[in-house]
C-alpha cells in the first residue's frame, strides 16, 4: 500500500518536475543557473592577419608607429585558442533575455574594440570614439531582416550613439574613412558569449535542459554541438575551426 | 557530419559574405501583389499604387526591374546602379539616418532626379502621375508597411550670409574633418575618397563640390542642409545631426557654396576674404 | 487675244489638274516611302531608358520625350556630353518598313484604243514593297552643343539630307535660350516626321502639304523640313515652349534654287497644364508668314535658277491641341487657315518640280496675272486620335478635312482640290526594350480630293492597305 502511495507521489513529483522543466525550460526568464563553457580553438597554423597600412590617416600611423595594427579576421592565441568567437543558443525560443548592461563598442587607435560585439535583440548598446581623428559608424545589416542600417558621423569628442538591433543577424560594421576597419555586431537570441585571447568562453544564465550551441566565426563559419545542461552544473561544449 | 542546421548555418554565413555582390531585396512578385493597394500623399493629391503600373512599366522598369530590386535590363551598364526600392534605403530624405523618407522625399526626387546619374528628371509628367509612381515605389518594400517614415528634421530660418557665418562655415568643415573625403578644397580628393564604397560594396565617389556639378537631393540651401544632416543612407555619407548643431549647419552651408563654382554671395566673400583652405596636416584641434 | 488666253488657261488648268491628281498619288506615296522617321533608339542606348519612357508609342513623342528633345536631346544629368559614353557608343538609328500594301485609285488617265481617246479607268494594284530608309544620328558634340544628322534615303536608295543641323541648347544656362541652325523640322508639336500612320493614302497629314490645284507655291510646306535658324525657348519643366524660325523659302532644297533673299517666318507657342486625372494638355498655335518669288529670269526663254524676283507672300496659321483623356486615350487637334497670294494662285511660283508651266507663267516677261485672279485660301482641321492599350499596343485613327473658302481664279468650281481623308490602324510592338523598336504596323486609309480626276475633272479618291513590319536599330 505505502509503496504503491509512494510511487504515486514519486511519479507525480517526477512528472510535475519534468513538465516544469520543459515549461519553465521554454522561459527565457527562467533561473537558469546553468552555464555552458569550453574552448575554441583553431586547427593548424594561425592564418597570418597583414598588417594595416594606415598611412591614410597620420593620426592612426602615428597611434600605431610601435605596434602595427593587423586585420582580425582570425585572432589565434599562443596556444591556439580562437578570439573572437561568439557563441549562443540557436535553438532559443520565446524573448530575449532583458539585459542591463549597455555594452560599449570604441573606435580606438583607429580599430574597433572589441573586434565583435555579440548582442541581444532589444539591447541598447554604446557606440563611443577615443581617438581624435574623425570617424563614422556604418553597420550594415541586410534590410530584409528587420535591422535597418543607418551611418552617423563621430569626430573627435562626439557624444556616443545609443542604438539597439531588432533582429537577429551578424552584422558587418565599418568605417568608410578608415577602410581597414572591419567588426561586428552579433546580434542573437538569448544567451550568448564571447571567447577571450585564449579561446575560453562561459555562457551564464542557462536554463537546465538540451540546447544547440552555436559557434560563429566571421571568416571560419558556424559549428554547432548540442549540449546538456543539469541544474547547477555547467555542460561544456569545445569547438575546432580550420582555416577556409 | 553536419546536421541540418549547420548546413543552413554555413549557407547563412556564406550568403552573408556574398552579400556585397548580390542585390539583397529578393522578394517574390506574389509578395509584392500585396501590397498593391499603397497609397501615397503627396501636398493633397493622392497617388494610388495600382495607377502607377503601367508608368513605371513606361518609365521605370527598364533600370529598376519588374520587382523593384534595381535589376532592370540596363543594370549592367548604367553607373551608378539603379536603385534597389526592396531594400526601403534611399538618399534624399528630411528624416534621419536610418528611418524612412517621407512621400514627399520620394515625390521630390522622381521630378528632380538624380544629377551624374541615368535617373531623369521626371518633372515633365503630371503630378498625379508621379504621386501614383510614388505609391508603387513603396509598394516594393516590406519597411512601408510595417515602419512609418521618419519625422522630418527641423530646418531653422535661413540666415544672412556674413563673412563672420563662411568663417564659422570652415571651421565646421575642419572640425568634423569633411576634408578626409571631399577634400579640403571640395575636390573629391581627400585620403578616404579613394577606397570609399556603398552598401553594396561597389565603389562610389564623393561629391566634387568645384566642377559644377548639382547637389544629387536638389541645389537649394536647404537641400545642401538636408543632406549633412540627414546622411545619404546607403552610401559613405554619414548624418551630422549629432555633431552640428543647426545654426552651425547654416554656416557650413554658406561654407560649401563658397567652395561651388556657380556665382554667389558665398563665393564673392570668401574671395574678398581671402579665406584658406583647411590644412588637413595640422592636428585636429588647431584645423 | 482674250479668246486665245482663255483657252490657254482651260489648257493649263487640264493640265494642271491631271498633273495634280498624279502628284497627289505620287506624293502621297513618296510621303509614305521616305518614311520620316525620328525614334532614335539610339538614344535608349545611350541613357538606358526604354522606347516607351520618351515616346507615347514609338515615334510619337510623349512629354518626357518632348522635354528631352527640347533639352537638346540631352538629360540634363551632366552626364550628356559624349566623353560620359563609353567610346564605342556610336549615336546612330537605322529606321526602315517593308511592307505589303493594296492601293487603289478611282480614276487614272489610260488610252482607250477602241474610243480613239483618253478615259478614266479604276486601278488596283497589290504588292510588296518597302518604304525608305532613314539613318538618324543626334545627340551631343559637347554638354549643350548638340546635333541631329539624317541622311535619307528614298525606296530606291537615292539618299537625300532631310536633317542636318546643330543646336546650341542652354545659352547662358537658360532653357528659354536654345539656337539651331541648319536643315531642320518646322516646330510643331504634333509632328508628322513622328507620325503614327505610314500609309500610302494616309501617311502624312494633307495640311502639312497643301497646295490648291493649280497654285505654284511649294514654299508653304509645314510638313517639309526647312533650311535656316531658329530660337526656341521652354519652361524648365517644358511645360511653355516658344520658337521662331527664320529660313530661306526654298522647301528645304539645297543650293538656292529659287530666288534671292526670299524668307519665311514659322512662329510657334504653346503651353501645357495638369487637369488632375486626365492629365497633362497641351495647347498652342502656330503660324508661318513667308514670301517667294513668282518669276524668273531667263535666258533663251529658259527661267534661270536663283533668280527669283516678284517675292509674294503667304501664310498659314493655325491652331494645335494635344488632350489626354485619361492614361489611355490621347487627342491631337490641328487646323489651318491657308492664305495665298493671287500670283501663286495662278501658278507662278516653283519652276524646279514643274507644278507651274516655266516657259511661260515664270520668266519675268511672261503673260502676268490673268484677269480676276485672288488670293487662294482655305480652312482645314484633323483630328488624330490614338487608344494606348498598353505601351506595346496602339490603336489610332485620323480624320482631316481641307475646304476651299476661296479659289484663285474665277469661275473654278468652289470646291476644286477640298480633301477628304480617313486613317486608322493600330500598331503592335512585340517587345519593349532599351535598345530597339520593332513593330507591326497595319492601316487602311481612303483619301478623296474634289475635281482632280485626271480626265472628267471629278473627284478623284485612292485608298490603301497597309500590312508593314516598321524596325528601328
Amino acid at each position: 500500500m505505502r509503496n504503491r502511495y509512494n510511487f504515486a507521489a514519486v511519479l507525480s513529483a517526477v512528472v510535475l518536475i519534468c513538465c516544469g522543466a520543459l515549461i519553465l525550460g521554454q522561459k527565457v526568464n527562467a533561473a537558469g543557473e546553468g552555464k555552458i563553457s569550453g574552448t575554441v580553438k583553431f586547427d593548424g597554423t594561425a592564418p597570418h592577419m597583414k598588417v594595416i597600412d594606415m598611412a591614410k590617416d597620420p593620426y592612426c600611423s602615428k597611434a600605431h608607429a610601435n605596434d602595427p595594427g593587423h586585420l582580425e579576421t582570425y585572432v589565434v592565441g599562443a596556444n591556439g585558442g580562437m578570439a573572437n568567437v561568439v557563441l549562443y543558443i540557436s535553438d532559443w525560443t520565446g524573448s530575449a533575455p532583458a539585459s542591463t548592461t549597455v555594452p560599449v563598442f570604441d573606435q580606438k587607435n583607429c580599430m574597433y574594440t572589441p573586434h565583435v560585439l555579440a548582442l541581444d535583440t532589444g539591447q541598447t548598446f554604446k557606440v563611443t570614439t577615443s581617438d581624435q581623428t574623425a570617424h563614422n559608424i556604418h553597420p550594415n545589416p541586410n534590410p530584409m531582416t528587420g535591422n535597418i542600417p543607418w551611418n552617423q558621423s563621430q569626430p573627435p569628442g562626439a557624444p556616443p550613439v545609443e542604438k539597439s538591433w531588432k533582429a537577429p543577424e551578424f552584422i558587418e560594421v565599418k568605417c568608410n574613412i578608415h577602410p581597414w576597419m572591419h567588426g561586428w555586431h552579433a546580434v542573437v537570441k538569448g544567451p550568448y558569449a564571447t571567447t577571450d585571447s585564449s579561446g575560453n568562453y562561459t555562457i551564464n544564465n542557462v536554463p537546465p535542459g538540451n540546447h544547440t550551441v552555436t559557434a560563429w566565426q566571421e571568416a571560419a563559419g558556424t559549428q554547432t554541438q548540442k549540449v546538456t545542461v543539469a541544474a547547477g552544473t555547467a555542460g561544456t561544449a569545445n569547438f575546432t575551426f580550420k582555416a577556409k | 557530419m553536419r546536421t541540418r542546421m549547420q548546413s543552413w548555418s554555413l549557407v547563412v554565413a556564406a550568403s552573408v559574405f556574398a552579400l556585397p555582390m548580390l542585390s539583397w531585396g529578393q522578394l517574390t512578385q506574389y509578395d509584392l501583389e500585396t501590397r498593391m493597394g499603397t497609397e501615397s500623399h503627396v501636398g493633397n493629391v493622392t497617388g494610388h499604387a495600382k495607377d502607377a503600373k503601367t508608368g513605371y512599366r513606361r518609365y521605370c522598369v527598364g533600370c529598376h526591374g519588374p520587382l523593384g530590386d534595381g535589376n532592370g535590363e540596363n543594370f549592367p551598364w548604367v553607373d551608378p546602379k539603379p536603385r534597389d526600392f526592396q531594400l526601403g534605403i534611399f538618399k534624399c530624405r528630411s528624416t534621419p539616418t536610418g528611418t524612412l523618407p517621407t512621400d514627399q522625399d520620394l515625390f521630390d526626387t522622381i521630378g528632380r532626379g538624380l544629377d551624374r546619374s541615368n535617373m531623369p528628371q521626371w518633372n515633365a509628367l503630371s503630378v498625379q502621375e508621379r504621386a501614383d509612381l510614388v505609391a508603387w515605389v513603396k509598394h516594393f518594400s516590406p519597411r512601408f508597411a510595417s515602419d512609418k517614415p521618419g519625422t522630418p528634421i527641423q530646418i531653422p530660418p535661413e540666415p544672412e550670409v556674413t563673412a563672420d557665418r563662411i568663417k564659422a562655415g570652415r571651421d565646421v568643415f575642419a572640425r568634423v574633418q569633411c576634408w578626409k573625403c571631399h577634400g579640403v578644397l571640395g575636390q573629391a580628393n581627400g585620403p578616404s575618397a579613394s577606397t570609399l564604397q556603398d552598401d553594396l560594396g561597389r565603389p562610389i565617389a564623393a561629391f566634387n563640390f568645384t566642377d559644377g556639378s548639382r547637389p544629387k537631393c536638389g541645389s537649394t540651401d536647404q537641400d545642401i542642409f538636408r543632406i549633412f544632416m540627414t546622411g545619404l543612407d546607403g552610401t559613405p555619407m554619414p548624418s551630422f545631426a549629432d555633431n552640428i548643431k543647426p545654426d552651425e549647419a547654416w554656416d557650413l552651408v554658406f561654407y560649401l557654396r563658397a567652395l561651388m563654382p556657380q556665382k554667389s554671395k558665398e563665393r564673392d566673400m570668401a574671395k574678398q576674404l581671402g579665406l584658406k583652405p583647411v590644412d588637413m596636416n595640422a592636428p585636429a584641434a588647431q584645423q | 487675244m482674250r479668246v486665245s488666253s482663255r483657252l490657254h488657261l482651260r489648257n493649263i488648268f487640264q493640265f494642271a489638274t491631271s498633273f495634280a491628281a498624279v502628284a497627289l498619288v505620287l506624293t502621297s506615296i513618296v510621303l509614305t516611302c521616305s518614311q520620316p522617321a525620328h525614334a532614335l533608339p539610339a538614344f535608349a542606348r545611350k541613357y538606358g531608358l526604354r522606347c516607351s519612357a520618351c515616346h507615347e508609342s514609338w515615334p510619337m513623342l510623349n512629354y518626357f520625350g518632348q522635354k528631352f528633345k527640347d533639352n537638346g536631346y540631352q538629360l540634363m544629368n551632366d552626364r550628356d556630353a559624349p566623353i560620359w559614353q563609353n567610346p564605342s557608343y556610336w549615336p546612330i538609328t537605322l529606321r526602315m518598313t517593308p511592307f505589303w500594301s493594296r492601293e487603289s485609285t478611282n480614276k487614272v488617265a489610260v488610252d482607250n484604243a477602241a474610243l480613239d481617246a483618253t478615259v478614266e479607268q479604276k486601278l488596283t494594284t497589290t504588292g510588296f514593297t518597302l518604304s525608305g530608309l532613314d539613318i538618324l544620328t543626334g545627340g551631343t558634340l559637347e554638354k549643350n552643343i548638340t546635333f541631329l544628322l539624317v541622311p535619307s534615303a528614298d525606296e530606291t536608295g537615292a539618299f537625300h539630307f532631310e536633317s542636318a543641323s546643330v543646336r546650341f541648347d542652354n545659352l547662358f544656362r537658360s532653357p528659354w535660350l536654345n539656337v539651331k541652325v541648319g536643315k531642320f523640322e518646322l516646330d510643331s508639336f504634333i509632328s508628322e516626321k513622328r507620325g503614327l500612320t505610314l500609309s500610302g493614302s494616309g501617311g502624312g497629314f494633307q495640311l502639312f502639304h497643301f497646295i490648291p490645284v493649280g497654285d505654284g507655291n511649294i514654299f508653304g510646306q509645314v510638313g517639309d523640313n526647312q533650311i535656316g535658324a531658329e530660337w526656341m525657348g521652354h519652361s524648365y519643366n517644358d511645360r511653355t515652349r516658344l520658337s521662331v524660325a527664320v529660313f530661306s523659302s526654298v522647301d528645304g532644297n539645297v543650293d538656292q534654287p529659287y530666288g534671292q533673299n526670299s524668307y519665311t517666318a514659322f512662329i510657334a507657342g504653346s503651353h501645357a497644364f495638369g487637369a488632375g486625372k486626365l492629365g497633362v494638355q497641351r495647347i498652342g498655335g502656330y503660324a508661318m508668314f513667308g514670301q517667294a518669288p513668282t518669276t524668273y529670269l531667263t535666258n533663251g526663254g529658259v527661267p534661270l535658277p536663283g533668280t527669283g524676283v516678284g517675292n509674294k507672300s503667304f501664310s498659314r496659321v493655325g491652331f494645335e491641341g494635344l488632350f489626354y483623356l485619361g492614361s489611355k486615350l490621347d487627342v491631337q487637334v490641328f487646323t489651318q487657315h491657308g492664305s495665298d497670294d493671287k500670283w501663286f494662285g495662278a501658278c507662278f511660283g516653283d519652276i524646279i518640280t514643274g507644278t507651274c508651266d516655266p516657259f511661260n507663267n515664270n520668266s519675268t516677261g511672261g503673260p502676268g496675272l490673268p484677269d480676276g485672279a485672288r488670293n487662294p485660301t482655305w480652312n482645314g482641321a484633323f483630328v488624330e486620335t490614338h487608344y494606348i492599350w498598353n505601351p506595346q499596343f496602339l490603336i489610332f485613327q485620323r480624320s482631316e478635312w481641307i475646304r476651299m473658302s476661296q479659289q484663285a481664279i474665277p469661275g473654278t468650281p468652289s470646291n476644286l482640290g477640298d480633301i477628304d481623308n480617313y486613317v486608322f490602324g493600330y500598331r503592335y510592338n512585340p517587345f519593349m526594350t532599351s535598345r530597339a523598336g520593332f513593330a507591326f504596323h497595319n492601316e487602311y486609309s481612303w483619301i478623296r480630293q474634289r475635281g482632280t480626276s485626271p480626265v472628267s475633272g471629278t473627284d478623284l479618291s485612292t485608298n490603301s492597305l497597309m500590312l508593314g513590319f516598321d524596325f528601328d536599330f
